[in-house]
C-alpha cells in the first residue's frame, strides 16, 4: 500500500510537470499575446513592440518556460504581467474562496445523492425511485447559469431570502459567508446531484444481478440489508469514482456560476488570464486545479482498491 | 476657464411614457429651453435643494475591467480602470456635461495664431497625496509617458506633440507638427493622468485626485478613501468610501441595483431597461447618442468589396430600424455609415439618413454583377448584439436577393486576430471627444487603425485642414464634406450610435447624462453624493 | 404490446414518445413552421398570442418555430458527439483495464492531464486553434468528454478483469479484444449504459456552454441551449422565452434516460432478483 501510495505521489508530480508543459505549449498556440490582449483595439506596431520589450517577451518562449519552471520550482511563481501583482498573493485568497463553496456544496450534494441513490436502488420502481429519478434529470438538464438564474429569481426577488451577489472578502465572517453562499452551492449541488445519485443507483443495482446476492436473497436476509452489506461494498469502485469527478467538478469547473453569482473563485481568475494571455497566472492556475484533481483522483483509487480485496492482490 | 462644473445646470426629462424610472436626455437638454418646458414635472423635485453633502459609501457595480487590470495608466482600455484612476489622479482637462473641454490641472490654455503652439496655465496649490505641489515638471512627466518609445494607447493621440517646453512652474508650452485647434480635447484623453515627476511605480498611487486607494483587487473589488480635509474642486469628492464591484454579468448587476446590494451600475442591458425603469427606487440615465457606433466593416481594397456598387448595396440593404428596435430595444440612434454621432456639434444634419431600401440594394447588387455571398464575421467579444444585428443583418439582405454567410468566431483575441485582418467584420468605435480624432483615426489613410483600408487623398487632405480651422463655420463645413465622403464611399456600415444606459438608486445625486461616457463621464465616484 | 419480448411500463413508455416525437420534430419539423428559422416576425419577447404560441425571442424570431428547428441541430451534434465519446473512451478505458502496466499508467495519467484543465478552457483553447465549425466542434466535445467515459470505463472493467470468468477467459488464451468484447463489455453495460443518457444530455448544455464563448452552433440556426443562453436574462423579470428550450432539454432528457432506465432493467435483471420485486 505505501509503495502504491508513493508510486502515485511521484506519478501526481510528473502529471503537474506534464499539465505545465501542456498549457504552456498551447498557450504559445492561441492567437495574440498579452501585449495585444491588453491594448486591443488601441494597439499599434510601436506600441506591441515596446510592451513586448518591457515584459521581456522578446526572448525565446523555451527560455521563459524554463525559467519559469526554475523559479516555480524554487516555490516562486512569479508575478503577473498585466499587472506586475505577485501571483501567489492573488491566488491564494481566491483559491480559498473556491475550496470554501466547493466544501459546502459537496456537503450538502455527497450524501444527499449517495443515500438517495442507495435509497432509489433499495426501493427500485417504487415512486420515491421514480420522483428522485425525474427532478434530478431535470435539474442537470438546465444550464448551470440558468439553474443560477431561476434560484435567483426564486429566492432573492420572490422571497427576498438570499443575496444573487456572493460577495466575499478577507473580513467576511463564516457564518456571512455560509449566507453569501448558500445559492450558488445549492446551484452546485443540482449540478452534480444528479450524476452522483444514477450511478450510485446503477451500480448497486447492477451488483445485485451477481449470483451471491442472489444467494443473499435465497439465505432470507433483507432486501436493504442485502444492500447495505453485499452489493454496496462491490459497487463502491464506480460509484467513488464518479464522486471523485463531481468533487473535481466543483473546484476546476465552476466558472459560470462564479460569474452568475460574482463569486470571487479562481475560475474567473484563469478565464481573465487566458483573455489577456497572460502565461504565468494560467500557469499558476492550471497548476492549482491539476493538484487538486491529481489528489482527488489518487485518494479516489485507493479507496477503491481498499474497498475492493480483489484489487489489492492484482499486483 | 472655471472648473467647477455646475452640477445643477441639467435639464431632466421623461420622453419615455410608460415609465417611471427617470431618464435624462441629453439632446433635448441641448435643444434648451423648449425641452425644459416640457418636461418641468419631472425637472422640478430633481433640481431643487441639490446641494452636495458628504458622507457614506457608494456601491459600484461595473463591467468593463477583470482580474488583469492594473495601475499602469499605460494598459487602461475599459471602464473600471477609468473610473478608479481619475478618482485618485486628475487630467489637465475634463470634458463637461455639454462636450466642452474645461480645465482640471490646467486652468487655463491659449493657441498662438494657427494653433501649432499651445500655453497651458496650470492650477497653483494643488498637492499630491505625499504633499508635493502639482507643477509643470510633473506635467511634462507625465505627459511624455506616453510619447517616443512606449506601450501606451494614447502615443497616437500624442504624436503630433513635437515638443513640451516648461515656461515657468505653472506654464507650460507645447509644439504640434501641424495646427489642431482641439489640443484641449487631446489632453482630456483618459491615459493621460498627472503623476509626480519620476514616477515608475505606479502601484502606490500618489495623485492629486479625491480619493485614496483603500483595497486593491482587481477583478473583484477596488475601495477608494476619500482623503481628509477639502477637495480642491469645490463640492466635489464627497463619498467617504467608494467601493467598486466587478460584475461582469449584465443578468447579474441588475438584479444587484434591483436589489440594492449596489447602489449604481454601468451598461444596463437595453434589452430588460425598460423592465428596470418600472421598479420605482430606480433612476435609470440615459446619455443619447453618445456610447458605441456599431459598424461592419468592409476592406475597400479587397474584392468584392473595392466595387462602389457592392458597398452601396450592403449600405442600402441594412434594416438598421429593425435592428435599433429589436437588439438595442430602441436605445439608440440609427448610424449613417460615418462615426459622427449625433450629438456632435459637428454632425451633418443635412445628409440625408440612409433608408432601408431593398430595391435600390438589388439594382447595385446587378449593377456590380455580385450579390453574394458576402462572409461576415461577428462575435459578442466585438460588442454584445453584434450576432444578433449581423442575423437580422442576414433576413434584410434576403430582401435584396443578397446572400450573407455569418460566421461567429471567438470572442477572445477578436482584436488582434479578426478587426483588420478579415475583409468584413464587425467592429465598434467608441466616442471620441472631438470630430477630428473620432474620423481620422478611423478614415486618414495614414491611420493605424483604419479598419476599411480606404483612403482617399482629398479626405486627408480636409481634415488636415480643418484641424488647423479656427472658424468655426469653415470648420463644420469641412467636417460635413468629409462625412459625406465617407458615407457614401467609405467600406463602413455603421448602423446604429447606442445610448449609455446607467442605473442609480434614487438616492444616488449627480447622476446625470455626460457627452462622453457613461457614469457621468466615469466620474460618478467624484460627483456624486448621496441624498 | 411487448418490445425485445418484455412489457414496458408506463414510465418507458412515457420516455419512447418523447424520445419518437422529439426524433420527428427533428426529421420533419420543419416542414410544420409557419416562420422561417431566422425570420424576425415579432418583438423582443413577445408574450404568447395566436401568432406566436410561445413568443417571441429576443430579436422577436417565434420560439417554437426556433424551438422546432433546433431540435435538429441539438439532438444531432448531441448524439454523434456522445457516440463518438464512447467509443474512444470506451476502448482506451479496457485496454487500460486489461493490459494494466505502462499502458494504464500512461492512459490514466493522459487523462488525468487532461481533466485537471478547464474543459472550458481546454475548449477554448482548441477551438481557438482550428476554429469553430461544426466538425471541430464535434470533434473536440467528443475528445474532451471521452475522458470522462475513460474513467469510468476503467473502473468498471478494473473491477471485471479479476473475476473468475474473466481469469478463465485469459488461461484459456483469449486475445486482449475478445475480452475486452465477449468478457467485460457485457458484464459492464449497465452502468455505461447509463452513463450514456446522463452524457447524451450534458453534451447539449456543454454546446450551450460554446457558445458563451462565441464558440458554438453557427448562427442563424437555432440550439437549444443556446436559445436558453440568449433569453436568459429574462427570467429574472418573470418573461418565459428562456423557459420554454430549457423545458425541451429537460423533456428530452427525462425521455432518453426514462427509455435507458428501462433498457437497464430488463438487460441487467436476472430472473430470480425480478421476481424478488
Amino acid at each position: 500500500m505505501l509503495k502504491l501510495i508513493a508510486t502515485r505521489a511521484i506519478l501526481g508530480l510528473a502529471t503537474l510537470f506534464a499539465v505545465s508543459v501542456l498549457i504552456f505549449v498551447c498557450t504559445q498556440f492561441l492567437p495574440g499575446d498579452v501585449a495585444a490582449a491588453v491594448l486591443q483595439q488601441s494597439a499599434t506596431k510601436e506600441t506591441l513592440a515596446a510592451f513586448r520589450r518591457e515584459l521581456g517577451l522578446d526572448v525565446p518562449a523555451y527560455i521563459r518556460f524554463f525559467d519559469w519552471l526554475w523559479r516555480a520550482l524554487h516555490g516562486d511563481l512569479g508575478v503577473a504581467l498585466t499587472n506586475g501583482r505577485v501571483i501567489i498573493d492573488v491566488i491564494r485568497p481566491r483559491f480559498a474562496n473556491t475550496m470554501f463553496l466547493a466544501g459546502y456544496a459537496a456537503i450538502i450534494s455527497v450524501p444527499l445523492s449517495v443515500g438517495l441513490g442507495i435509497v432509489a436502488a433499495i426501493n427500485e420502481g417504487r415512486p420515491i425511485d421514480r420522483i428522485s429519478n425525474i427532478i434530478t434529470l431535470m435539474t442537470i438538464s438546465v444550464p448551470e447559469f440558468f439553474v443560477g438564474y431561476v434560484l435567483i429569481a426564486i429566492f432573492t426577488v420572490e422571497l427576498g431570502l438570499f443575496p444573487s451577489l456572493a460577495t466575499v472578502d478577507s473580513d467576511t465572517g463564516f457564518f456571512d459567508r455560509i449566507y453569501a453562499t448558500t445559492l450558488p452551492a445549492l446551484t452546485l449541488t443540482l449540478l452534480v446531484a444528479a450524476h452522483m445519485l444514477r450511478m450510485t443507483r446503477t451500480s448497486v443495482l447492477s451488483v445485485m444481478s451477481s449470483p451471491y446476492i442472489e444467494m443473499a436473497f435465497l439465505k432470507g436476509l433483507t432486501r436493504s440489508r442485502v444492500v447495505a452489506h453485499h452489493a454496496l461494498p462491490n459497487a463502491a469502485a464506480p460509484i467513488i469514482t464518479v464522486v471523485a469527478l463531481n468533487l473535481a467538478y466543483l473546484v476546476v469547473g465552476v466558472v459560470v456560476v462564479e460569474a452568475v453569482f460574482t463569486y470571487p473563485g479562481i475560475g474567473q481568475l484563469m478565464v481573465d488570464a487566458v483573455t489577456k494571455r497572460d502565461v504565468p497566472v494560467i500557469q499558476a492556475c492550471g497548476l492549482v486545479f491539476a493538484a487538486v484533481f491529481v489528489g482527488l483522483n489518487t485518494i479516489a483509487d485507493i479507496l477503491a482498491i481498499l474497498v475492493n480485496p480483489r484489487l489489492k492482490y492484482r499486483r | 476657464m472655471t472648473t467647477h462644473i455646475q452640477t445643477s445646470a441639467s435639464g431632466l426629462t421623461d420622453d419615455r411614457p410608460s415609465a417611471s424610472g427617470l431618464i435624462v436626455d441629453r439632446r433635448e437638454l441641448l435643444a434648451g429651453a423648449a425641452a425644459l418646458g416640457l418636461s418641468t414635472a419631472f425637472a422640478g423635485p430633481a433640481l431643487a435643494a441639490d446641494t452636495p453633502k458628504k458622507g457614506g459609501t457608494l456601491r459600484l457595480g461595473m463591467q468593463g475591467g477583470s482580474a488583469s487590470d492594473s495601475l499602469d495608466p499605460r494598459t487602461y482600455a475599459d471602464s473600471i480602470p477609468i473610473a478608479y484612476s481619475c478618482a485618485l489622479w486628475n487630467l489637465l482637462v475634463e470634458i463637461d456635461a455639454k462636450g466642452n473641454a474645461t480645465g482640471e490641472l490646467a486652468e487655463s490654455w491659449e493657441a498662438k495664431p494657427g494653433a501649432v503652439e499651445w500655453i497651458f496655465h496650470l492650477r497653483k496649490g494643488v498637492h499630491f497625496t505625499s504633499g508635493k505641489e502639482f507643477d509643470a515638471d510633473d506635467a511634462i512627466y507625465s505627459i511624455n509617458l506616453h510619447r517616443g518609445d512606449t506601450k501606451s494607447p494614447a502615443k497616437d493621440v500624442l504624436s503630433p506633440i513635437t515638443d513640451i517646453k516648461k515656461i515657468d512652474a505653472s506654464t507650460l508650452s507645447i509644439t504640434l507638427s501641424g495646427g489642431n485647434a482641439d489640443l484641449p480635447f487631446v489632453l482630456s484623453d483618459y491615459h493621460l493622468l498627472m503623476f509626480p515627476a519620476g514616477t515608475t511605480d505606479f502601484s502606490k498611487p500618489d495623485g492629486t485626485g479625491a480619493f485614496t486607494l483603500e483595497t486593491w483587487e482587481p477583478g473583484v473589488r477596488v475601495v477608494l478613501k476619500r482623503k481628509a480635509g477639502d477637495y480642491w474642486k469645490p463640492g466635489r469628492g464627497n463619498f467617504d468610501f467608494v467601493e467598486i464591484r466587478y460584475i461582469i454579468d449584465a443578468a447579474a448587476r441588475t438584479q444587484a441595483l434591483m436589489t440594492g446590494q449596489v447602489d449604481a451600475v454601468n451598461r444596463l442591458d437595453p434589452k430588460t431597461t425598460n423592465l428596470v425603469m418600472k421598479n420605482p427606487n430606480i433612476n435609470v440615465v440615459r446619455s443619447r447618442g453618445t456610447g458605441n457606433r456599431y459598424a461592419f466593416v468592409a476592406h475597400r481594397d479587397t474584392k468584392p468589396y473595392d466595387n462602389a456598387d457592392v458597398m452601396l448595396g450592403l449600405k442600402y440593404g441594412i434594416d438598421r430600424q429593425k435592428i435599433v428596435d429589436t437588439v438595442f430595444s430602441g436605445f439608440a440612434s440609427l448610424g449613417n455609415d460615418h462615426l459622427i454621432g449625433p450629438t456632435n456639434k459637428y454632425f451633418a444634419t443635412d445628409l440625408p439618413q440612409r433608408p432601408f431600401d431593398p430595391d435600390k440594394a438589388a439594382f447595385h447588387f446587378k449593377k456590380a454583377g455580385f450579390s453574394g455571398p458576402f462572409d461576415l464575421e461577428v462575435s459578442e467579444g466585438a460588442y454584445a448584439g453584434a450576432t444578433d444585428s449581423a442575423v437580422l443583418y442576414q433576413e434584410a439582405l434576403k430582401k435584396s436577393g443578397a446572400t450573407l454567410n455569418v460566421k461567429r468566431v471567438s470572442g477572445d483575441g477578436y482584436w488582434s486576430n479578426v478587426w483588420l485582418k478579415s475583409a468584413f467584420c464587425a467592429v465598434y468605435w467608441g466616442s471620441r471627444p472631438t470630430a477630428d480624432l473620432q474620423l481620422s483615426q478611423a478614415f486618414l489613410s495614414t491611420a493605424a487603425w483604419n479598419d476599411t483600408n480606404w483612403k482617399r487623398e482629398d479626405f486627408d487632405k480636409i481634415i488636415i485642414a480643418a484641424r488647423a480651422e479656427l472658424d468655426d463655420a469653415k470648420r463644420k463645413q469641412m467636417y460635413i464634406d468629409a462625412q459625406k465622403m465617407i458615407s457614401d464611399d467609405g467600406g463602413m456600415i455603421c448602423f446604429a450610435v447606442s445610448d449609455y444606459l446607467d442605473g442609480y438608486s434614487k438616492k444616488v445625486k449627480g447622476a446625470e447624462p455626460h457627452a462622453r461616457y457613461d457614469l457621468n463621464d466615469e466620474r460618478i465616484a467624484e460627483k456624486g453624493w448621496f441624498a | 404490446m411487448k418490445i425485445f419480448g418484455h412489457k414496458p411500463p408506463f414510465t418507458a413508455w412515457l420516455g419512447m414518445t418523447i424520445v419518437t416525437v422529439n426524433l420527428l420534430v427533428a426529421l420533419f419539423g420543419p416542414l410544420l413552421t409557419p416562420y422561417g428559422e431566422s425570420q424576425s416576425a415579432g418583438g423582443t419577447w413577445d408574450p404568447p398570442s395566436v401568432a406566436m404560441w410561445l413568443g417571441a425571442d429576443q430579436i422577436g424570431r417565434d420560439i417554437l418555430t426556433r424551438l422546432i428547428y433546433g431540435a435538429r441541430m441539438t439532438i444531432g451534434v448531441a448524439l454523434v458527439t456522445t457516440v463518438l465519446s464512447f467509443l474512444m473512451g470506451i476502448t482506451t478505458g479496457f485496454l487500460a483495464a486489461v493490459l494494466g502496466g505502462w499502458v494504464d499508467q500512461l492512459l490514466s495519467r493522459l487523462v488525468d492531464i487532461i481533466l485537471s484543465i478547464p474543459l472550458l478552457i481546454f475548449a477554448l483553447i482548441i477551438l481557438g486553434v482550428f476554429g469553430p465549425t461544426i466538425p471541430v466542434l464535434i470533434l473536440t466535445i467528443a475528445f474532451l468528454d471521452s475522458t470522462r467515459v475513460f474513467r469510468l470505463a476503467r473502473a468498471l472493467a478494473m473491477n471485471l478483469s479479476v473475476l473468475e470468468f474473466v481469469e478463465a477467459a485469459r488461461l484459456r488464451g483469449e486475445g486482449i479484444w475478445w475480452i475486452m468484447r465477449r468478457e467485460i463489455l457485457p458484464n459492464a453495460s449497465a452502468p455505461l449504459f447509463s452513463e450514456f443518457g446522463l452524457r447524451f444530455c450534458f453534451n447539449f448544455l456543454f454546446v450551450a456552454a460554446l457558445s458563451f464563448l462565441g464558440l458554438g452552433i453557427q448562427p442563424p440556426y437555432a440550439d437549444w441551449g443556446g436559445m436558453v443562453k440568449d433569453n436568459a436574462a429574462a427570467i429574472s423579470f418573470g418573461i418565459f422565452a428562456p423557459i420554454w428550450p430549457a423545458l425541451a432539454i429537460s423533456l428530452m432528457t427525462v425521455g432518453v434516460n426514462l427509455v435507458v432506465d428501462w433498457l437497464l432493467s430488463i438487460e441487467a435483471r436476472p430472473s430470480g432478483a425480478q421476481a424478488e420485486l
